[in-house]
Parts: structure tokens; sequence; C-alpha cells
């Protein structure tokens, strides 16, 4: 036990809290992708194996209340041992207009950016876009990020702002387009800048939704089929990858022990569509 | 008459209810449920209890009175009781009363329509009350007792001095009928009453009637007066205790009862299995009750009945049955639009579980594994396309909302079973005890799972999002389009792929990528941002297809250019795209590939080759015919050159012969190894014929053949036009009758699959004479002397038509029917069958008798009408295919290459094993054709049976010129059992009675008595007017049936033609159900407007296929040249009356050829008056020309001879 001013330190049980965030990942690495992964990095490179732990395990119970993400800034609501919980913030620096005009320009120079960003990922050239223009996504190092947490830890970081952090990189991981707005352009910021660059023009107004015809006012059809436009027929499809529907959706964050599973469904999507077809 | 419609439940589920055309006078054939208490009170309501009521009012018709149908009557029948035996209602004389017009009995079925036990068919019995009395006027209570040995029309009747309110009255649960014939009783007490009282509330009326559709006891204490309930107890019938759940339902809702909805115990009985329930549907609904669905008919009056009142939105209490899975098929109803739709539904979601378009999910409210559709792409079209097609009465039921939740819900309840049905078996996902692991174990197998808030909650989201990004929707996708350098215009330009933006809903807007970047706006119909979606689909295509990264280094990617080894990576990964909703454009060599294979030619040795023994040359399946293999493409022979050639290329895509090919030099090695080590030989013949069925590795081929062929006779079968080019065979001196050029060919092919051994299907066109070529063949293959007998299986309905036939084409063969319930047995059978040539016998009794029969060695096992075997699993097929044979033949007028089940289980018999088993046949042909429309699994197996099946269309040139414009035919029929005994007993009736009769009287009863049987010979429930079942009791109607079913299939349109209004009455709404399609009805009663609107429509192409007439009112004046069949369902004996009906259809510039078939009944008068026609001609024509007024000068005893059924009338 550590002493702290000779005076023995209150027993270290935070306070419990329902319906705090927590993290998806339950056991092992929290960053599923390399991009989250390279944000994890910068706060493990620090050492203090045991805050980061602990801030972990933090992150995985629910001791999070909340996080919320804006320009340069997270900050984050955590439940310590103190009955208020701790505010923790994670500053970085946001690049500025004319950085963020030299970025947009070079992302809107090839497709593959918008196109992975689009479909839910983090493309790997993005980090040679930066490196060209002198500038990093991720913080490298600690001095670029500025954390400070209202709990009585001198050490920065703490584990709330562990715990925080933990919760930032599973963020990225489901929205990549997360840290761009941590660096100052929101996603609709971005999208509408870059398409300004691909020379798109304005979008059209929203279409109308049909209205639900109401009963009422169909009785003398009531009892017919109305005419329906004709469905183009699906492809022309072999089912040699029965499973194929998982690999097309995004990562499913769940796990049982240590298998993923969406790996556990595999078996059964076979059988199901060998099944199906065998009922024909 | 049923209709079947189908409901969207609040709560996903799907619930069936059926409307009944006749809601009082249905009954179902077999009990489900033990008698009550109640129901042995009520089914002691004994005749004799009933008559003791008002014994002075009792009266007992005649026969006479029973059925006064003459056929000059009929023609005019056009009020309900005018054909429905109107003396034996003395109080309903005046003409508005007998007609159904008013909403009261519309909505309770046809009162006018007195009901009758029939001897044979006791569980038939039916209780039945109409609408109402009115004060004023008596309601006529009749107690019929059928005695089983008099004839019918014999009947006890009473009067119920009781006025009935109508709410009181009516008494015809369903299940009350249940119950009583589980008793085996046929008494039916029948109130026949009549409202006539406009000041009745047609509230009430509408209420009363129904209660009971729902529940005996229910509907009565919902709107019934207690006094006068208690007032009649002595005729009230059965009550049903056990629906008391329906009551209490029916008694909290506001809501009245449908009047002529199917009780829940009927349709639990229908739909085999489920749980009644009711439900409030609401229905466009006049003031007094629901407007019917347009597929109801109602006999003649199908003039909707003038109900009062504007429509109007109304609930009604329903009795349902919910299911969670479709029934597979309900016999016998008519399937409304709504069923059809939901249908519609569980085939989309059949379909999304085969292509594995599904994910796992928890239930929003409860810990219960869900599996739900993923859409996207074109599936989210077809599910928006299927909300927009949902007919607004699925979702009627209360509590249901918009189209779009509705169809989520069902669509969700019918995929959750059907993936549930498909992992039957599959063992546990996991082992472990997490929410996560149980969750899983509940996908598999049972849905409720345990698990804490705090998980669930978590689970819940978790999965939420995951599905949501499988179901980002959007209006336009990506193609890709695939194109080989010769098909861009520069040669030196290299495979591209290029990218495309498709309009989902509108596969024919097709949109360049370079036009995407240009954003002229042309996709803004769809989207708001074309190039973001471009730019996303082609992000996730990237994940399955990470060659794209290439192509999207560039800042405005429109292609990928690859080189041959690229396009056949991408041609590999087409599939996988296609499968996550992206579009993929293919060059047509690649749909249809040409697959590297091998070919295989025989020569068959002739006589006089060097080498070659006598013996060894003859025809036959175990001769040794010479071959040669090849490597093909497709059907095409590779030279040396080009398999150098492609044995050096270094790529799996090579072109030949100007066409690309995709060639896996790893088989081609192997292929080249197997024709050095011996590509020629000899086999055996019938090895040939097994070889175009080979898929690699079978028989030790590396390649899957491509084609077989063959010179000399093994040559002609495999070409499947040994028809065309066999050498014909004299048509024996033995037939009696001259072959058409056609059918001299079609004994050829015959004889020559006889002589091979090998088994035959002649499936041609009904009506070409497949009976008169079988029969050829026998005289022809017995004329050198006496083999073991052939076996003839067919349905009861053709037994004397191939009696009759064989009789007529060759006398020389002796026949024997095995039929009855006095047929031999044993050693006599044995002895019997040995002596005669042709055994005829039917399916049922094939089944039955199966082991005597399966103990005969015979010649030849023929099957008529095979498509009864098309379930290769019943038990008839099994028997049939158990009887030893030298030869096997299956006769069949259905195409069959489009029933792949059907075709499998005819080949099999035919030829054993041909086919491989079931399941092989299934996995290589059935799956293939049916759900991926493979054209090279079609052509392949069309390849395959060629030899083997023989089918001949009326329209082939060939066989039309053989035709004449007009062929006419007798369908001969046979009596059943209860057919015959009724026959009996009105010929004897009236032979009794004019024994002493003279002039007018004696005339009146012939003509009374001779108008009667036809009836007879028609319907049992013609003659008796009771409106009890159709099905299965009549040989004339089984008949029809079964022609009418090859006239649908093959796409034809047909009119039949009956003197009789109230036979077609019976008829239509069973044809109507029995081929669940609308039956057009035009008869006397038809007004002008409705009949020139039904001859418009029947004209027109996408119109009704059946139209029934009335000989009276459709037989003139009508242009109706769209049908090429022609039905007289009874006889006028009058040729020119007949004639002239038939040249409704055949008129000059009619262009289809003409099928006119009478029907007759074997035995009866029916054929007896037709051969003294045939015989006499000219002078039938002389004395019959005037009607059949010369049928009334004919004594006692000439009638006598005339009428007394011959034994091979009756059928079963």
């Amino acid at each position: 036990m550590v002493e702290w001013h000779g005076v023995p330190r209150p027993a270290a049980h935070p306070v419990r809290i329902d319906g705090g965030l927590t993290l998806r990942s339950k056991r092992g690495e929290v960053a599923q992708t390399w991009w989250s992964r390279r944000f994890i990095e910068v706060l493990e490179s620090f050492g203090m194996a045991s805050r980061l732990e602990r801030g972990r395990a933090y992150a995985r119970t629910g001791q999070v209340i909340s996080m919320s993400l804006s320009t340069s800034l997270v900050v984050a609501l955590i439940a310590g041992t103190r009955p208020e919980p701790y505010r923790a913030r994670i500053g970085v620096k946001k690049f500025n207009d004319e950085e963020w005009r030299r970025i947009e320009r070079a992302l809107a120079s090839q497709a593959i950016f918008t196109a992975k960003l689009l479909a839910g990922e983090m493309p790997p050239e993005i980090e040679g876009v930066f490196t060209e223009l002198d500038l990093t996504l991720f913080p490298e190092t600690m001095r670029e990020l500025s954390m400070d947490c209202t709990c009585p830890d001198w050490q920065a970081p703490c584990k709330h702002l562990a715990a925080t952090c933990y919760l930032l990189a599973e963020s990225f991981d489901t929205d990549p387009f997360e840290i761009f707005a941590w660096r100052g352009r929101s996603r609709e910021e971005l999208l509408e800048n870059l398409r300004g660059l691909r020379g798109s023009l304005k979008a059209q107004e929203q279409r109308a939704e049909k209205p639900v015809v109401a009963l009422e006012d169909c009785l003398d059809r009531y009892w017919e089929q109305p005419p329906a436009q004709t469905v183009p027929t699906p492809d022309l499809v072999v089912t040699h990858h029965p499973d194929a529907l998982l690999d097309q959706v995004d990562p499913l964050p769940l796990e049982v022990r240590k298998r993923k599973v969406v790996d556990l469904l595999r078996p059964a999507y076979r059988a199901m569509v060998k099944g199906a077809n065998r009922s024909t | 008459m049923f209709v079947l419609h189908g409901l969207c439940m609040a709560d996903g589920r799907l619930a069936l209810w059926a409307e009944d055309s006749q809601p009082t006078e249905r009954a179902p054939t077999t009990p489900t449920q033990a008698p009550t208490a109640a129901h042995d009170q009520a089914t002691s309501a004994t005749p004799g209890e009933a008559t003791s009521d008002a014994p002075d009012q009792a009266i007992h018709s005649t026969p006479d009175q029973g059925v006064l149908d003459t056929p000059d009557l009929i023609g005019l029948g056009t009020s309900a009781h005018a054909t429905s035996g109107a003396p034996t209602q003395p109080d309903l004389g005046t003409p508005d009363q007998g007609v159904l017009g008013t909403p009261a009995q519309a909505a309770s079925g046809t009162p006018d329509q007195p009901d009758l036990g029939t001897p044979d068919q006791p569980d038939l019995g039916t209780s039945r009350l109409g609408a109402s009395g009115t004060p004023s006027r008596d309601a006529v209570g009749t107690t019929a007792t059928p005695d089983h040995d008099t004839p019918r029309g014999l009947r006890q009747e009473a009067f119920n001095p009781l006025g009935r309110e109508p709410s009181d009255t009516a008494e015809r649960s369903p299940s009350a009928l249940l119950n009583r014939s589980a008793r085996g009783t046929s008494t039916r007490v029948v109130f026949d009453t009549s409202d006539r009282d406009p000041s009745t509330s047609p509230r009430q009326k509408a209420s009363g009637s129904t209660g009971e559709a729902a529940s005996g006891t229910a509907g009565r204490n919902v709107a019934g007066t207690p006094s006068q309930a208690a007032s009649d107890t002595a005729h009230r019938t059965a009550t049903d205790t056990l629906d008391s759940a329906a009551a209490d339902t029916l008694g909290t809702a506001a809501a009245a009862a449908h009047p002529f909805a199917v009780g829940g115990d009927v349709l639990v009985e229908l739909l085999g299995g489920g749980k009644a329930d009711t439900v409030v549907v609401r229905l466009p609904s006049y003031s007094s009750a629901p407007a019917a669905s347009p597929e109801l008919v109602r006999g003649s009056l199908t003039v909707e009945p003038a109900l009062e009142g504007a429509l109007r939105l109304r609930g009604w209490v329903v009795p349902v049955v919910v299911v969670d899975v479709l029934p597979e098929s309900v016999v016998d109803c008519r399937t409304g639009a709504s069923l059809r739709y939901l249908v519609d539904v569980a085939e989309f979601a059949r379909d999304l579980v085969a292509r594995g378009r599904v994910l796992p999910s928890v239930d929003s409210e409860a810990p219960v594994a869900r599996w739900v559709p993923a859409l996207s792409g074109v599936d989210s079209v077809r599910f928006a396309s299927l909300r927009e097609a949902m007919p607004p009465v699925c979702r009627g039921a209360e509590g249901v909302g918009s189209p779009e939740a509705a169809l989520r819900g069902v669509l969700h309840v019918l995929l959750d079973n059907e993936v549930r049905g498909a992992l039957r078996g599959v063992g546990s996902l996991t082992r472990g005890r997490t929410p996560v692991d149980l969750w899983l174990r509940a996908l598999v197998g049972e849905p409720v799972f345990e698990a804490d808030a705090v998980d669930l909650v978590e689970l819940r989201a978790k999965l939420g999002a995951w599905r949501a990004s499988a179901e980002r929707e959007n209006a336009v996708r990506v193609c890709f389009r695939l194109s080989s350098p010769d098909q861009g215009g520069f040669a030196n330009e290299g495979w591209r792929l290029e990218f495309l933006l498709q309009a989902v809903d509108e596969p024919s807007v097709v949109v360049l990528a370079e036009q995407v970047w240009r954003d002229d706006g042309v996709l803004w119909r769809w989207v708001d941002h074309p190039q973001e979606v471009l730019l996303a689909d082609l992000g996730r295509a990237s994940r399955l297809y990470p060659e794209l990264d290439v192509a999207l280094r560039e800042r405005h990617p429109t292609r990928l250019d690859l080189d041959a080894a690229g396009a056949y990576e991408f041609l590999t990964r087409a599939a996988l795209l296609a499968q996550a909703g992206f579009g993929v454009l293919l060059p047509t060599w690649w749909r249809e590939p040409r697959r590297l294979g091998l070919r295989l030619t025989t020569t068959t040795a002739k006589r006089g080759d060097p080498g070659v023994v006598e013996s060894e040359s003859k025809l036959g399946l175990k001769a040794l015919v010479g071959y040669r293999w090849d490597l093909a493409l497709g059907e095409e022979l590779l030279t040396e050159e080009e398999l150098a050639e492609l044995a050096a290329a270094k790529m799996p895509l090579v072109k030949v012969r100007g066409q690309w090919v995709h060639v896996d030099q790893q088989r081609l090695t192997a292929g080249l190894a197997f024709l050095k080590r011996g590509g020629t030989g000899r086999m055996p013949a019938e090895q040939v014929l097994l070889q175009s069925w080979s898929e690699e590795a079978d028989d030790g081929l590396p390649l899957p053949v491509t084609g077989v062929h063959g010179d000399g006779w093994l040559g002609d079968l495999l070409s499947g036009e040994a028809e065309q080019r066999l050498e014909l065979v004299e048509p024996p001196a033995g037939l009696h009758a001259t072959l058409r050029p056609y059918q001299v060919r079609g004994l050829a092919w015959l004889a020559f699959l006889d002589e091979l051994g090998l088994g035959a299907c002649l499936a041609d066109d009904m009506g070409l004479g497949k009976t008169v070529q079988l029969l050829a063949l026998e005289v022809w293959k017995r004329q050198d002397g006496k083999r073991a007998p052939t076996l003839v299986v067919c349905p009861m309905s053709v037994v004397g038509n191939w009696q009759r036939e064989a009789s007529r084409f060759a006398p020389g063969l002796d026949v024997h029917v095995h039929h009855g319930a006095d047929r031999l047995s044993g050693a006599e059978l044995r002895a019997t069958v040995a002596a005669h040539d042709l055994v005829i016998t039917t399916y049922a009794i094939a089944t039955r008798d199966a082991l005597p029969l399966a103990e005969v060695e015979w010649d030849r096992v023929v099957l008529d009408e095979a498509q009864n075997i098309k379930n290769a699993s019943t038990r008839q097929s099994r028997a049939v295919r158990g009887f030893p044979a030298r030869h096997r033949v299956v006769l069949t007028g259905t195409p069959v290459e489009n029933r792949l089940a059907e075709l499998w289980s005819l080949m099999d018999f035919a030829n054993p094993g041909i086919l491989a088993t079931l399941n092989a046949f299934r996995a290589r042909f059935a799956v293939p054709i049916e759900r991926y429309r493979d054209e090279d699994a079609a052509v392949r197996l069309r390849k395959i049976t060629r030899p083997f099946v023989l089918r001949r269309l009326k329209t082939d040139p060939r066989v039309i010129t053989d035709l004449p414009d007009k062929l006419e035919m007798k369908q001969l029929c046979t009596l059943t059992t209860e057919q015959a005994t009724l026959y009996r007993a009105v010929v004897n009736d009236m032979l009794e009675r004019i024994e002493d009769a003279q002039g007018l009287q004696r005339k009146g009863m012939v003509i009374a008595g001779m108008s009667k049987l036809k009836q007879v010979c028609n319907h049992p429930a013609q003659l008796l007017g009771d409106g009890s079942r159709v099905a299965g009791r009549s040989g004339k109607v089984d008949r029809l049936e079964e022609v009418l079913e090859e006239i649908i299939a093959d796409g034809d349109k047909v009119l039949c033609f009956t003197q009789f209004t109230r036979f077609g009455d019976m008829i239509v709404p069973h044809l109507a159900a029995r081929f669940d399609t609308e039956v057009l009805f035009l008869h006397g009663g038809t007004p002008k407007g409705a009949r020139d609107r039904m001859v418009e429509r029947f004209q027109s192409a996408t119109g009704p296929s059946i139209f029934v007439l009335s000989l009276k009112a459709g037989g003139t004046g009508l242009n109706l040249t769209a049908a090429n069949h022609v039905i007289h369902l009874d006889r006028w004996w009058n040729p020119a009356v007949e004639d002239q009906a038939t040249d409704r259809a055949f008129r000059i510039g009619q262009r289809n050829h003409v099928q006119v078939r009478k029907f007759v009944c074997i035995g009866t008068l029916e054929e007896k008056i037709d051969l003294m026609i045939e015989e006499k001609r000219s002078l039938a024509q002389l004395v019959v020309g005037a009607g059949e007024n010369w049928l009334t000068e004919l004594s006692t005893g000439q009638l006598r001879e005339l009428l007394t059924l011959s034994p091979e009338a009756v059928g079963g």
C-alpha cells in the first residue's frame, strides 16, 4: 500500500455507477484497427503499464460516465473513489485552416481516401499524406497531447485519462472520421469541402417520402394487389460463399473466449444455405 | 367453395382466414372432435322428434316432386328455387322470394336449397338454418331422413310452426357438423326459412348468421333472444362448447361476427393443423354485411347482391388460424390476392435465406434470438416493391399499421422460421455460459435465452449497429463491367474493368463513372451525392477485391486495367461481389461458359463389318459399341494444334476460335493424360447412355462429359430424333384403327425402345392419341404369339375409356379389368391374369393389391396419366415401382420438362436409376435449374432424358398437318358406387310408375326420369340439390378435373357446355377452388352486359381459361374463338345442337385446332343412346332431330333395356 503524507490512503474502491460507457472489447487489446492502435501506441509508449492497466479496467467496467469529442478537446467524466466524478480532458492541437486546406487538397487528389473513409476505414496511405505536409494525424509524442484530470493523482496520464484514451481509441475504430473531428474537421465539413474540390454541385432538395395510404381510402381496391414496379432479378449468385455477408458488414465487436463471434457464426451460415437449398 | 385469405398480424405473425360461398352447408369430411354432452343432446334430435313437433304438416315428397328439372326448365333456371326442387318448399312460390337477392340470404348462404343426406356419405351430415322467418309467415322446417335403401329424393319433411328470429335460428356451426358426423348418422335437420321481412334489422341478420361461423352457442348468446333460444331447443342441432373461448371474444369485441367467414374448426381442418383464434378484421362493408372478395363465387348468382348503403370500413370478428409458416398447399380452395401476396413474401424470405442474406439479432423487447433480413442492393428494392404491392386487406387486422411495418413484421417471422428450418439438426455453435454464448445457442435452438437487462441492452446495441452497417441502403449501386480486349475497339487496350453507377430499381439506368465525375445530375433522382455513393461502394468493394485500390489512386477513378490473369482473378471474385450487392456485368461467354470437357463418339458395329460376330451386332443395351474420347470445348472438338496451344498458354484465359475461354491447366493436363492412356475402345451401349450424365470424378473421368454422339441406332437414340429417323413399323393387321402419320412414328419409337428394353415416356399433347399408340404397340408385339400380360395402371376415371378403346381398336386383345369390390384375388387372379393380354387396374387398386400384382411377371407395365406418381415417395408410386416387367411405359400429357421432381419420378419408373438418386438429381439439376436458372444444367438434363421421352405438341408442324381441324372424341367415364346406386333406384322407381301410367302422364314421367338419370351421371349432388360436397363423388367430374388440368398446364382455353344450370352452379365454385383460378359461368340468367364482359375477358389473352356455359344460353350467337377445347359435359342427343355449341369455338378464321370432347358415362343411358345415334345416324337424325321426345315412345321393355346399368358402368 502506498503511504501518502503518512496517512493511509482511503480504500481504493471506486464508486460503482450504472449505465457507464464500457469498452466493447472485454479482454486483450482494445484497438481493433491499425489507426486506433496507432493512438494507443502513443499512450503505451510512456510506460506506466500498471496505471494503463487500471485505466483499461475502468473503461471496461463502465466507470466512464460520459465522453464528448469536439475540436481539439475530449472531455470525459469518470466515477472514481470520490462521490463527485473526475473530469478528464485530452487536448490536441487542431490543424489551422491553412493546414486543412492543404490536407483536403491532398485527400481529394486520390479517390482512395474518401472511398475508404466512407466505407468505414482509415486508408493506411493517409499517414503518408500528412507526413508530406509535415503534419501528423495521430499525435506521436506526449507533447502533442495535453491532458489533465481533476483527480488527486499528480501523474499524467492517470488511470482516468487512460480509461478515456481507450474509449477514444475505440470510437476511432467505429468511425475514422472522429479523428478528423478531433483535429478540427467534422465529417460533414470534410465531405463538403472534398466535394467542392471534386467540383460537385449542390445537392437537390430531399425527395419526399411517399405517404401511407389509409385503409379507408382504398375500399375500391381493398382485395387487390396494387401494381408494383417489376423488380430486377438478382444477379445470378452461386452460393460458393454462404457466409460472405459476414465479411461485408462492419466488424462485429463481440468475442467469446478470444474467438470472434462472427467466426462462431460461420458454420451456421454454411449449414443454413445448404439446408435452404436442399429443401427446394 | 372457400376463398383463403392472409392477414398480417400486429405481432408480425401471419393469420389465415377464409370466406365460404355456402356458409351454411359446408361440411368437412373427417371428424376431429369427440362429441360432447351438448352434441349428444343436439344430435338426439332425431327425425322422429323433429316431426313430432308438427306431425300434421309433414309431407312426403316423391322423387318427381323432389326433382322437377326437365331440360326445358333448366335453361331458364335463373332463380335459386327453380333449380333446387321448388315443390318441396311450398311457401317459396313467388319468384322474388326465390331469388337470392337480399343481404341476409347472401350472407347466410343459399337457404333455398334443402339439405339431404346421401346414403354412402354419412359423414357429410350437415345442419343448417336459413336466415329467418317472419312472424307473419310460417317458417318451414324440413327434416329429411334419407333411407339407405330408398332412392333419393324421397324425404320426410316437416313444417316448423315456430317463427324464428334470424339470430336465433341460425345454426350451422361447422364444428357441430363434425360432431354429428362423428356419430355416424346421416340425419340432417334443416330449417329452411326465408327472410322476407325488410323490417328485420340487417345488423341482427348479420350477427345472427355469423355467430355460428365462429361457434354454435356463442353466436346465439351474442345475438339471440333468450326466450326464443329456449323455445326451440328440441330443434337445436349441435352446439359447440369447445368454442367458448371464441364466444368470449365475440362477447367482448365491439365488432360483429363476419357472416360468411369459415369457422375456426373447419379452418384448422382445412389447413391441416394450427390453433383457431378470432381477430377483428377491417373490411369494406355495406350497412349489413361485409363485401365479399372478388374471388368468392356463388354459383349462377355471382352478380353481387344489391347491398344497401355505401361501402365503408368496418371491423368484423373473423375466425383465423395464426401460423408461422404458410401451408404448402391447401387443396380445393381459391386463394385470395392477400394470400398469394404472402406466398410471395415467403418466397422472398426463402430466397434471402438461401443466399445467406440474414443476420442474427435480438428481439427488441425480450431476450429472444432472432434472425432478421439483411436488405441491401436489389433486395431492398424487392422489399420496397413488395411493400407497394401489398393488398390493403393484408393489413386489415386491427392494430396493424403501415404496409412497411406490416411487411417487415411478417417477413421477419417467416424468415426466422425459414432459417431455423434450414438449421435443423445443426449442433450448438458454442459451449460457453456467457450471455453471448447463450444468445448464440438460441440462434440455433430454442430462441429464448437468459440474459440480464444490462447484458441485453449492450448486446442489442452492438448487434443493432452491426446490422445497420449491412443495410446501408442506397438507391444506386456500383456496377463492375468487365470487357475483353476485343470488345473495346482498340485491339491493344487489354482487359478493362469499368465502374458504373446503376439505379437499383431501374437497372436500365446505368451511368459510366466518367459521367458521375462530371456530376451532371443524371442520378439526382435517386441520390444527392452520386460521387460519394461511387466512392463509398468502391471502398467497400475493395475489401472483397483489394486489387481495386490501384484504381483508387486516381483522383477520378473510372476503371481498372487488367491483364488476362487479373481478369481471371476478377472473374473468380465476381460471385462474391454480386452477393455483396454490387452489380457485376460479365461477358456472355463467362456466363455460358464453353467448358473444357470430354466428348464421346461411338460407332455401332454393322453387320458384315470385319470381325463383328453376328450376335453382337444386334440392337440392345448389352451390345458393345466402339468409342473414342476427344477433348472438346463445349460441343466443339479441339484440334491437335489447338490443344498444343492451350497446353503452352500461361494464362487461364485463352482465346480459342475467336472466343475467350477459361482453361484450367491442371485439368487440361489431366485430360491429355487420360486420352494418352486410352481414348478409344468398346463399351456396352447402356454405359454410353449413362455417360452423358457423368460429371468429373465419376467413372474415373478427369473432366466432365460435354457431349455424346454416335452413329446407327445408338446415335438415333442419343440425338433424341429417333422418332424421325427410325424405320417405320407396319401397323399390325389386328389393329382396327387407321393411325395418323405421327402415330405411326410413335409406334415405331415405342417398338424401338421395346426391343431395346428401354423404358419409354410418351408425353404427347392431350388429344393426340396416346392410348391408341400404346394399343398398337401391344397388338404389334403380340402378333407373333402369346406373351405374358401387360398391366395398365390408370386413374379410375379412364378405366372405361381404356376398356372401350381396347375393344374398339384392338378387339383381338383379351382384356381384363381388375377393379371393384368383387375383384379377383389369389389363385383365381393369377390364372385370370395369365389368360389375358391386357390387365387394366387403377392406381388405388394397384396400391392396395401391390403384393399379388408384384408376383406376376408382366411383359410390360404401363402407367397412364403418369403424373399420378409425380411424388416418388407416395405409396402408389412405390407400389407400381415394385411390379416386375420386361418393359415399362409411362403416358402423360403434362409437360414434364418443367416439373423436375415429376420428371425424375417418371424417368426412374421407366428406367430405374437412369437419373441417379433423387438427392443427387436435386443437387445436379433441380436446384441449379429451378433456383439459379442454370441453362447449362437444363441443356444437360434434356440430353440425358431425350432418348426416352417422346413429346409431340399439337402445334408441331409435323403433327398439325396430320390432324383434322376439329378433333372429336368421346370421353368415357365410369360412375361411382354412389352414382350407380342412385341410378338404379331412379330407374326402378320410374319403371314401376310408368307401368300403370298412360299418355301425357307417362310421357312426362319418362322425360323427368331421363332428366334425373342424366343428372345422376353428372353428379349425385345435382339430383339431390343439397349443395353437398362436390369432390370425389362423380366419375365425370373427376375426369373433367384431369382433362382441365392438362388444358391449363398447356395454357389452353376451354368451353364447358352443360344443359343444367344447376350443374354449372355446382362445378363452377368447385373448379374455381380446385384450380385456384377464375371460372366464368354464363347461363340464362346472366344479364346482357355481364355476358358481353365475360366473352370479352375470355377472348383476351390474359383472361380466365375455363368458361362454363349453359347450352341454351351459350349455344348460339357468341364468338369464343379463344378456346381450343370444347367439352360437352352432358349430352343433348341432338348432334345439331351440340355442333352449334362447338362452333362457338370453331369458327372460320380460327387458327387453333379445336379438340371436342363429349363426356359419356359408360354403361348408362348416355352411352347407349350415343351408340344408337352412332349406329343409325341417319335414322337417329330423323327421330332424334326433334329433341328427346322419341324416347317417350319406347315401350317399357325397351326402356328397361335402354336404362339398365351395365356391370362395367361402376368404377368405384
